[in-house]
């Protein structure tokens, strides 16, 4: 056991894991079903992953920093209500206009963290009660349909082109701009020092709370896009629309080779983890798992994911 | 978090190296694990702000304030809403929010042991779904021939007292911290008993378990007697059993706990299974209220839990309050969900408003000076 824990600690292994794993899984799929990978199950195994990449992208930032943001899926569903409910009145106004709602609810969550030092995962739980409170009451507890009118403003984001759908190509976008943010700022260089060792961030004179504050700010924006985009899909807005998504998410972040702990991971690691939850919940469907067992599944994967690839020396007392 | 005893000069992570001694921090600690405990000097923020922030909030008179703030609240909610509408203080009423209040009450009851240890069960609404499924599946329901009555009852409590075994068996053998341990189990719980329940509502048809919420004792639903007797079984497990002194230790500092001879792996373990209890309790008396199993049965339960925990004045970072606290905050939760509604305010605003009362009191009741670094 305890070789086998020292096996998964090793750098390279746990880096090596994720893509290896994905392959293997793509592998049995296609031998399972030939003309998996064929451009068409592609495009629509890419435009199906595309909203949880979105997600999971956004709490990548904040689980580096070593913390949680519980709240994505509020956010996501209250972005959806407010689309929904805007584009008969303003029309396309209503994307800036909802996707800037989850940047002030994430900048939010982030300042009740920092500032208020209340523990990540208690205050994006609260904020995220605020959130969907909000957006209950803003739909007044129902699905809001997009009507005729307000889907021309959104007709554009279920098309494809090239035979590549939309969503995916937003999702790229999103995701190239993320692995660019971490990797070529200073933000992004402050994130993984912050995640690594806050102490040692602090005393080398990074900004940490500032930084911390962006990171939520960042899962906040792309869990209101993710919501929007998911709300464009389906032609309605509804305060439960993205409820099923926050396990999802995490597990895609976390099966991806991102550490718990923080400081280790980054936003190509959630691609390759999004894309093995997108697969295994299809490969589900396709053994015939029954749909409401997949929690189960995301909750088991979830666990074993945490356990390999949490540092277990950054916490003194796992509480 | 690190103990009190390290006080000002405590250790980060012990990730980057220190010199061996440092001006302002004079004293050499007497370091029990060198790994995690290399004293550092004022790099942490405890500066003069921290220090009046002290002054004011742990003096002696501010310290007994606190203590009571959360009763106070209570009453002065209780004023108010009475002073608004009259019709609060009528009997019928107060019945009504003893009743909304009895499964909130016996799930913080749970909540409390854990969140005193210093760690959190967000596994609530999975346990007690599961809890509620396997009561509706086998006592006598409208899907199958089952009808098992109060053994129902025993099996879905022991049901949800496993899930919380396994909180704690994963939240220590595998070593992760118990948020994401309970986040799994939350999912697994509920995908579960969804399963198990076909998507569809169950509805449960066994009169002597459906009397829990029909009938009535001494004018209160025997809801309310089921969950007054959770709440003295709490006070006895905290006050009266070794078990609860080493939850309250373990919060105050695990490894000042372990040293002195805390067996910290099979209590974390037990008090998961006594949180499970609880919520399998919870989930008899939720699925006995609502007559039926269903998808949503439990949805918006944690949120209510870790609010009226964390309002009534138990500490998140662990050691501080109880079960007293807890009752106080179930209370002032189901006052202000039910003066909200005599008030005519929309209910949808409920979640909203509960998120805000946690913001408030985490913030008012943090220990800031034990608290470095926040995750």
């Amino acid at each position: 056991m305890k070789k086998l824990s020292d096996f998964f600690a090793t750098g390279w292994v746990q880096g090596a894991i994720p893509p290896v794993l994905l392959v293997l899984l793509v592998a049995i799929v296609e031998i399972g079903s030939p003309g998996f990978l064929t451009g068409e199950t592609l495009g629509l195994l890419l435009g199906n992953t595309a909203v949880l990449f979105i997600l999971a992208t956004g709490v990548t930032f904040v689980i580096l920093i070593g913390g949680i943001d519980l709240s994505i899926q509020a956010v996501a569903s209250l972005a959806s209500v407010i689309l929904a409910q805007l584009l008969p009145s303003i029309g396309a106004l209503a994307f800036p206009v909802a996707i800037g709602a989850g940047l002030i609810f994430g900048i939010l969550s982030g300042i009740v963290h920092v500032r208020l030092r209340v523990p990540s995962f208690v205050a994006t739980l609260a904020t995220g009660g605020v959130v969907a409170g909000m957006a209950l009451w803003f739909a007044q507890g129902r699905a809001i349909t997009i009507e005729e009118g307000g889907r021309l403003s959104t007709t554009w984001i279920n098309g494809a082109v090239a035979g590549v759908p939309v969503v995916a190509i937003l999702a790229a976008i999103v995701g190239i701009i993320s692995f660019m943010v971490l990797r070529y700022t200073r933000f992004g260089r402050y994130s993984l020092a912050v995640g690594a060792g806050e102490p040692a961030a602090l005393a080398a004179g990074v900004n940490v709370d500032r930084t911390k504050i962006i990171a939520f700010a960042i899962s906040g924006t792309l869990a209101a896009i993710a919501g929007v985009i998911l709300a464009a899909r389906l032609s309605s807005g509804s305060p439960s629309l993205a409820n099923q998504l926050l396990l999802p998410a995490i597990a895609a972040v976390i099966v991806g080779g991102t550490a718990i702990t923080g400081g280790l991971g980054g936003v190509a690691r959630t691609a390759v983890g999004a894309l093995i939850i997108s697969i295994v919940r299809i490969g589900m469907t396709f053994i015939g798992v029954n749909i409401f067992a997949e929690n189960v599944v995301f909750g088991a994967v979830l666990i074993i994911a945490v356990a390999i690839t949490i540092d277990r020396s950054k916490i003194p007392v796992i509480k | 978090m690190p103990g009190a005893a390290r006080g000002r000069c405590m250790a980060g992570s012990g990730t980057f190296p220190l010199p061996a001694f440092q001006p302002g921090c004079g004293v050499y600690l007497l370091t029990i694990n060198s790994e995690t405990m290399k004293p550092v000097t004022n790099l942490e923020r405890t500066s003069a702000m921290d220090a009046v922030f002290a002054r004011f909030f742990r003096g002696e008179g501010a310290r007994r304030l606190r203590t009571f703030a959360p009763l106070i609240v209570l009453v002065v909610l209780c004023v108010l809403i009475t002073i608004a509408n009259p019709n609060f203080i009528e009997l019928r009423n107060l019945i009504r929010v003893a009743n909304s209040a009895a499964v909130p009450l016996t799930l913080a009851m749970g909540m409390t042991f854990i969140i005193l240890m210093g760690s959190i069960d967000l596994s609530v609404e999975g346990a007690l779904s599961v809890a509620a499924m396997v009561l509706v599946l086998l006592a006598t329901n409208d899907a199958n021939g089952n009808d098992y009555g109060w053994l129902a009852v025993v099996a879905a409590i022991a049901a949800s007292t496993a899930m919380g075994l396994l909180n704690g068996i994963i939240q220590t053998v595998l070593r992760i911290p118990s948020f994401m341990a309970t986040l799994g189990i939350w999912f697994i719980g509920l995908g579960l008993s969804v399963f198990m329940l076909g998507g569809s509502a169950i509805r449960l048809m066994d009169n002597s378990i459906r009397s829990l919420a029909l009938e009535r004792f001494l004018g209160l639903p025997l809801a309310v007697w089921v969950a007054t007797a959770a709440f003295l079984l709490a006070i006895v497990i905290q006050y009266h059993t070794r078990l609860g002194r080493h939850i309250l230790a373990i919060g105050g500092g695990e490894d000042v706990a372990e040293l002195s001879g805390v067996n910290i792996q099979r209590v974390r373990i037990t008090a998961f299974g006594v949180a499970g209890f609880f919520f399998g309790i919870a989930g008899v008396l939720a699925a006995a209220q609502l007559g039926q199993s269903n998808a949503v049965i439990a949805d918006g339960r944690l949120f209510a839990a870790v609010t009226a925990v964390v309002v009534g004045g138990t500490a998140l970072t662990g050691g501080e309050g109880g079960v007293l606290n807890t009752l106080v905050g179930v209370l002032i939760v189901t006052v202000l969900a039910n003066g909200m509604v005599l008030l005519g305010i929309s209910p949808y605003v409920q979640q909203t408003v509960q998120g805000l009362m946690i913001i408030a009191a985490v913030a008012l009741s943090l220990d800031r000076l034990r608290l470095k670094i926040v995750k």
